[in-house]
């Protein structure tokens, strides 16, 4: 466990030399943010409006908390390094090295990501006073239990990129794959609550991973139950073991495929 | 003028021609791409029918509106990407030194540099606009209007995209301007414009001219105004002119890194 750690601050040191580039990220963040607000603003012609459920402060909190799971996660490039990593070969420098590529892979871009996470919550909470002056009901519990779904939400967000990644073991370019996978993460789970698709999608919806890294951490935080974390939590538990088993199947399997041409 | 800007459109379908001709060498994953990008937008209209359920009109806009508006953003995206991928990275290009390459060839330094790769899945968003003209209803004058604007608006996102990537040639990681405003073009370009009130509709005709890539032109499609067309065509001849131009004053400060690579 000691070299992973070792690993994870090392690409904390070296995302702290490019702070620049977390806070253009952070401007990305805010304006995905303020878009969707504005669109909300338009459905919402009265305030007091409730949809499926949600108010407008629910649904401008709900946002947040999805776009800062999905944003601070940085996928697309994460996705194209572990594509570039296989079809390029660098992959093999890991094979002779006494630890395991996908915990390698883990800790590497946690230690890239953590700080702007932390930066994005931070940034979000006080979009989050700007846009809408209000919150919904915390209690100190409650935010403890709702950051603890939150990054387990991202643990299981990056084994599974990791997984798609790897499919390059077995196809020239999984890119596109990614491409689909976030569509649906953004559409099924960052912009709508599950409770915004019919019945037959949402029974779908409840047991695919988008209710344990989207919807579950953000319905936590605008309307917080404790039998509703108790649930969450389960499912979390099982998609780590799930997403850890695929990503260690595909990467087995795949490095025995692997042919590298010297260099 | 006339020769030389045909020997420059003769340069730019060979080097486009060729690069295809690489890209298809392995056809599966061209195919795959051009694909995934088609059903990767086509699962942003599920975005709108949940939004539609809701409401029935956004913005001023209809559904049918909302198509036509991705149709225009995919296109425009997928015109420049397709044609000049090498634009969206200019920057790593003045960054690393490999600008020296083109510099040495008899042709236009950024023409060639910017023509020099094809994204392969802009094909797909191409390819996805026009679906969704047909969806719309296809007219021979509304072909021939979203064509236009099509190559306008890809215009001026390429034009922002030099403008962002020449910024190398004076300051160090400005990569990170050149990913952030092509984000910004991509963000706001598929939502109504009407949902855009104030400085921000300021901002987005003028810093991030999205106004006229998407806004615009959707607006010239419903309700045909010819002075405002000529605008259009006039605002991208200038945001092509002024890229152009910065371009060529940082290409002054460059200096070659001495880099060492093989082109096979």
């Amino acid at each position: 466990m000691k070299k992973y750690i070792h690993i994870l601050k090392a690409e904390l040191m070296t995302s702290l030399q490019y702070l620049p580039n977390t806070a253009f990220g952070v401007f990305t963040f805010f304006i995905f943010v303020y878009i969707m607000f504005m669109v909300w603003q338009y459905i919402y012609s009265n305030p007091q409006e409730l949809i499926n459920g949600y108010s407008i402060t629910q649904m401008t909190w709900y946002l947040l908390v999805t776009e800062i799971l999905f944003t601070s996660l940085g996928g697309r490039r994460f996705c194209k390094e572990i594509c570039k990593d296989v079809k390029s070969g660098n992959i093999t420098y890991n094979l002779n090295k006494p630890y395991s590529y996908v915990f390698y892979a883990l800790f590497k871009h946690l230690g890239s990501m953590v700080l702007k996470f932390i930066v994005d919550i931070i940034i979000g909470v006080a979009l989050g006073f700007i846009l809408i002056q209000s919150m919904p009901e915390q209690t100190v519990l409650s935010v403890i239990l709702v950051l603890v779904t939150c990054f387990l939400a991202e643990l299981i967000s990056i084994f599974l990129i990791i997984a798609i990644g790897l499919l390059s073991f077995f196809i020239e370019d999984a890119n596109p794959f990614y491409w689909l996978y976030s569509k649906m993460i953004l559409i099924f789970g960052t912009f709508f609550p599950i409770e915004f698709f019919p019945e037959y999608i949402r029974g779908i919806l409840r047991y695919s991973p988008i209710y344990v890294i989207s919807y579950g951490p953000a319905r936590l935080f605008v309307n917080f139950d404790i039998n509703e974390f108790i649930n969450i939590l389960i499912a979390q538990i099982i998609y780590i073991f799930i997403s850890y088993g695929i990503c260690s199947f595909l990467y087995a399997k795949g490095s025995k495929r692997l042919n590298v041409n010297g260099g | 003028m006339f020769r030389e800007i045909k020997k420059e459109f003769k340069i730019i379908s060979l080097s486009t021609y060729y690069a295809i001709q690489r890209e298809m060498l392995n056809k599966a994953s061209f195919l795959s791409n051009v694909f995934f990008m088609i059903l990767n937008n086509l699962s942003m209209i599920i975005q709108w029918i949940v939004l539609f359920n809701l409401k029935s009109n956004i913005a001023g806009f209809e559904f049918k509106d909302i198509l036509l508006m991705w149709g225009m953003a995919a296109g425009t995206y997928g015109f420049a990407h397709f044609l000049f991928e090498k634009a969206f990275s200019l920057s790593s290009l003045i960054v690393d030194g490999s600008l020296d390459n083109y510099l040495v060839q008899p042709k236009n330094v950024l023409l060639s540099a910017i023509s020099s790769q094809i994204g392969v899945s802009a094909l797909g968003d191409l390819i996805f606009a026009y679906i969704m003209l047909i969806l719309t209803g296809v007219t021979l004058p509304k072909f021939l209007l979203f064509t236009l604007f099509i190559v306008t608006g890809g215009i001026i996102n390429l034009s922002i995209a030099i403008i962002s990537g020449s910024f190398s040639f004076w300051f160090k990681n400005s990569d990170i301007i050149e990913e952030t405003s092509s984000h910004l073009m991509i963000s706001f370009a598929t939502y109504p414009g009407g949902i855009f009130k104030g400085i921000v509709r300021v901002i987005l005709y003028t810093f991030i001219p999205v106004g006229f890539v998407t806004f615009l032109p959707v607006e010239l499609l419903l309700n045909f105004d010819l002075k405002l067309m000529l605008i259009l065509i006039a605002v991208s001849i200038l945001f092509i002119t002024l890229a152009t131009f910065m371009f060529y004053r940082g290409l002054r400060r460059y200096s070659s890194s001495n880099l060492m690579i093989a082109r096979i």
